[in-house]
């Protein structure tokens, strides 16, 4: 009990620094979440492709987003087929037309709006494409939610 | 005076940091443990709108044209299932013919993929993807 009253003044770090990791941890995980890609984007099955590992992409490598109402996007910003086609031509002035080139389009989007996607692609110089499909829906998301 | 009152408490753990670095790891391992989905690539390619395809002989080319009621094969309609069995016997009759996809602007994107899905698991890598 004397104990007690001797350890007041001490101001305990430990807790303290526990919450402000907790806090960081947090944040590094949500973050990351919220500015990669178009989130609403449901992708179709595609149970029989090349299994596509992030980790091993060349830095080279393009991704485009179109969503279910045909909105065309990169990392999350808007942008239309000229745009597209400028980014690609760039990409081809310094690698070559070999990178892989990335669709990840919504499984209920028309066709329209890939069809633009591929023609800037093709103007730009790339005629290789690759779409993005899900192979195994291991977070138990389906393509309705 | 310190070292006396050190002393005095050792005997007693107290558990209270290990309890909060204990709930700490658990919700590390809730957050990082959901899993991801994994993703696959269905590569084709995009021939330049107005170059045909010469160097290939028409009669090794397969013909799939999508509309926004599903898939004509060779000029016949069908389903999914009926597509995937055609496909099944025509990849084995002529290993790389030149699948060519027909898509009219109106189809779902979906159709495609799954055309696309079929292909692939054939083995057919011949592919070129139109719009109409």
């Amino acid at each position: 009990m004397a104990t007690k009253t001797h350890e007041n003044p001490e101001l305990d770090m430990t807790p303290m620094i526990d919450v402000v990791f907790e806090l960081i941890i947090f944040f590094v995980v949500t973050l990351k979440m919220a500015t990669d890609k178009d989130e609403t984007v449901r992708l179709e099955d595609g149970k029989h492709g090349v299994i596509l590992t992030p980790e091993e992409l060349p830095p080279s490598h393009i991704t485009i987003d179109i969503a279910k109402n045909g909105r065309i996007s990169m990392s999350n910003v808007t942008m239309g087929k000229d745009e597209i086609k400028r980014k690609i031509k760039q990409r081809v002035d310094k690698w070559g037309s070999d990178f892989p080139v990335l669709i990840r389009a919504d499984w209920r989007c028309k066709h329209k709006a890939v069809s633009e996607v591929m023609n800037a692609c093709t103007d730009g110089g790339v005629w290789k494409i690759s779409f993005v499909a899900v192979q195994d829906r291991k977070s138990g998301q389906s393509k309705y939610d | 005076m310190k070292s006396n009152r050190k002393e005095q408490e050792q005997p007693k753990l107290d558990m209270t940091p290990m309890i909060d670095v204990v709930f700490e790891l658990m919700i590390f391992f809730v957050v990082t443990l959901k899993q991801d989905d994994i993703f696959s690539r269905l590569n084709a390619n995009r021939p330049a709108p107005n170059k045909d395809t010469p160097t290939q002989a028409p009669s090794d080319q397969i013909k799939i044209d999508i509309g926004p009621g599903g898939f004509v094969l060779n000029g016949r309609g069908m389903s999914k299932k009926d597509l995937r069995t055609n496909l099944k016997s025509l990849s084995q009759t002529s290993k790389n013919a030149t699948v060519v996809i027909s898509c009219t602007f109106d189809s779902p994107h979906q159709f495609l993929i799954e055309a696309l899905d079929i292909c692939h698991e054939f083995r057919m890598e011949n592919l070129s993807i139109f719009s109409m």
